[in-house]
């Protein structure tokens, strides 16, 4: 069984308990009480999926037509704290970061959605990574101690030239223990070592990465530390 | 009539009653006394069942593919009765050192972190009374047993290791006496008889086993209470020769080939792991034991559900994030290394520093031992 499928047949649990993942409404039929299904768990974890693909823009499409209002949501971090919407935030700015920005969804979202998504001057590339940035954070906030996220928050702090510090920092901490967990968290890594003049860090950074990567590609680290 | 030493100590039952739902037995095991603590998706093996019995509620296709899949954690023994069959010091002592009591079931009692002081409490609980007088066994003939154990066909159901095998003989039983298939798969090794049992309430339990246990799979035989302290006589002092031993399985050397993400998931992760090391927001919160906490342990946050879950690793036993590849003192990844462990524990030899993984269910085979250790090897390509 697929990771997709896993996730449909845990939802299928849930209703066999009759507990709604987000028991926003139900409705009665006749005498048997029929909780809302929430179809959002699915197309999450549908987007999860494409992220793993490669698919970042399919991803990215996924969520905003979900969640229209998430661009709004991070300021104050209350969002976040819901699972569903903590995880679909997450996938929105992981999607963000890794197009520099420039998501170029506008043909598959709703006009009033669109917004500054699609990156096409470098002030919306700019204000795009600065919400990913501040969305990861968010993430990063609730699920504490959790690796994957604080590597997804160290790429993000990467695209940022006044985080490069901490990202460089929080990704050389997950590497140290050898809990670094994606390879385009070690690319990151890599490029912010190449920037600092670290060449040994760099390529032991950049030899991570090729080993984990499906996509070689994602590692690529020039000699400046440009990807 | 000697039977093998375990010290019955007295403890605190009332006590060993929150343990029992502290350490979740009846997440397992029926009959346990306990209702609170396990919420109905966590019952392993009502889960199971309803999923045989075709109740649950999930798609016919998966349905179908699980059930053709599912084979542990089908029946396990109910503790109802315990205080009414067992040695109290013989369950302090297997709670802290279980080992494979029944050969004929996949899987075995897993290895908790269990106390002494906690054993002996639960134990205290399971067996609450203290023993009635031993039985007089005088004048009871081990020959005459054992050749009622033959002639009743025990060895039906029933091993008795280090002892000459006892014949699969038909019993004077008809079909619909017993479920067949969960008696023969739950009936003990007859060598622990002597471990687990004092006379007294075996020759009960030979003669009206469900008069002891309501829900007894064993048998009513016909036996006259001669006949019964006869069988008993021979369980419990015929010469046993050492068990014979188990070899551990080789370790298989890392293969040359890539090994990636998604063919350890789909041959090792997903079968058995993911069951315990859930990603809890999929879940309904519930990560399982291994992840979000259960079965006495603390969380260890640990998912092997997605592969940037496996790289987070696991929080160790002084609650400090560590990598589940982090070397161990032989060079050996601490994820292998608990596959590993668990060959071990089946031959019988636990490895102290390390639990065995999947906890009480039967070992990864060899071959999937070695991808894992293989994409460990290979720097865990996705």
């Amino acid at each position: 069984m697929n990771r997709t499928s896993s996730r449909i047949l845990m939802l299928a649990s849930a209703i066999a308990l009759g507990v709604a993942i987000a028991p926003r409404h139900a409705s009665a039929c006749g005498d048997e009480f029929v909780p809302a299904i929430d179809h959002r768990v699915l197309g999450v974890a549908r987007a999860e999926k494409a992220m793993q693909e490669g698919k970042y823009q399919a991803a990215a499409g996924m969520v905003v037509r979900m969640f229209p209002e998430i661009g709004r949501m991070t300021a104050n971090g209350v969002a976040a704290k819901d699972p569903l919407v903590g995880r679909a935030m997450r996938t929105l700015a992981l999607a963000t970061v890794r197009t520099e920005g420039a998501l170029n969804i506008d043909s598959e979202i709703p006009r009033e959605a669109r917004g500054t998504w699609s990156g096409k001057s470098s002030e919306d590339r700019q204000a795009n990574l600065t919400w990913a940035v501040s969305a990861m954070r968010r993430v990063n906030d609730v699920r504490k101690d959790d690796p994957a996220v604080q590597s997804d928050l160290g790429e993000a702090l990467a695209k940022l030239d006044d985080q490069k510090g901490q990202a460089k920092k929080v990704l050389e901490d997950l590497a140290a223990k050898d809990l670094l967990a994606s390879p385009e968290g070690y690319a990151a890594l890599a490029r912010l070592q190449a920037e600092a003049g670290n060449t040994g860090a760099r390529d032991a950074a950049a030899k991570r990465c090729e080993a984990m990567a499906k996509n070689p590609a994602v590692c690529r680290v020039g000699a400046g530390g440009q990807g | 009539m000697a039977s093998a030493s375990f010290a019955d100590e007295a403890g605190d039952a009332k006590r060993g009653k929150e343990l029992v739902g502290k350490y979740q037995c009846n997440r397992c095991h029926d009959g346990t006394g306990v209702e609170s603590g396990v919420k109905p998706l966590e019952h392993c093996v009502h889960c199971h069942q309803d999923i045989l019995a075709g109740k649950f509620r999930a798609p016919p296709d998966k349905l179908e593919t699980w059930t053709k899949n599912l084979a542990t954690l089908r029946e396990v023994p109910s503790l109802s009765a315990a205080g009414k069959r067992f040695r109290r010091g013989w369950i302090a002592t297997f709670l802290r050192e279980p080992h494979d009591l029944r050969p004929r079931l996949l899987g075995s009692m897993p290895r908790f972190a269990i106390s002494a002081d906690d054993a002996r409490d639960i134990a205290a609980y399971l067996v609450p009374n203290d023993p009635e007088p031993e039985l007089a066994m005088s004048g009871a003939d081990a020959v005459k047993g054992r050749a009622l154990v033959e002639a009743n066909g025990c060895g039906t159901c029933h091993v008795m290791t280090g002892a000459p095998p006892l014949p699969d003989a038909p019993t004077p039983l008809g079909p619909k006496d017993f479920e067949t298939r969960p008696a023969v798969a739950l009936a003990p090794d007859l060598r622990f008889a002597r471990d687990r049992w004092r006379a007294a309430e075996l020759v009960k339990w030979l003669r009206e086993p469900r008069a002891v246990k309501a829900d007894a799979l064993m048998p009513q035989v016909p036996l006259t209470p001669e006949q019964a302290r006869d069988i008993a006589a021979y369980l419990l002092t015929t010469p046993l020769a050492p068990a014979p031993p188990r070899a551990v399985p080789a370790r298989l050397p890392v293969l040359e080939r890539r090994v990636t993400w998604d063919e350890v998931y789909d041959r090792v992760f997903r079968k058995t792991c993911r069951h315990c090391h859930a990603e809890p927001d999929y879940a309904l919160g519930d990560g399982g034991p291994g992840n979000t906490g259960g079965f006495g342990f603390a969380p260890r946050k640990l998912n092997l559900a997605d592969y940037a879950g496996a790289q987070a690793g696991a929080l160790d036993s002084s609650g400090q994030r560590k990598s589940v590849f982090a070397p161990l003192a032989d060079g050996t990844p601490w994820l292998v290394a608990s596959l590993l462990a668990r060959q071990a524990e089946e031959a019988g030899k636990p490895n102290p520093e390390v639990r065995g993984m999947p906890l009480g269910l039967p070992s990864v085979a060899p071959e999937d031992i070695q991808l894992v250790e293989t994409w460990v090897a290979q720097g865990r390509p996705q």
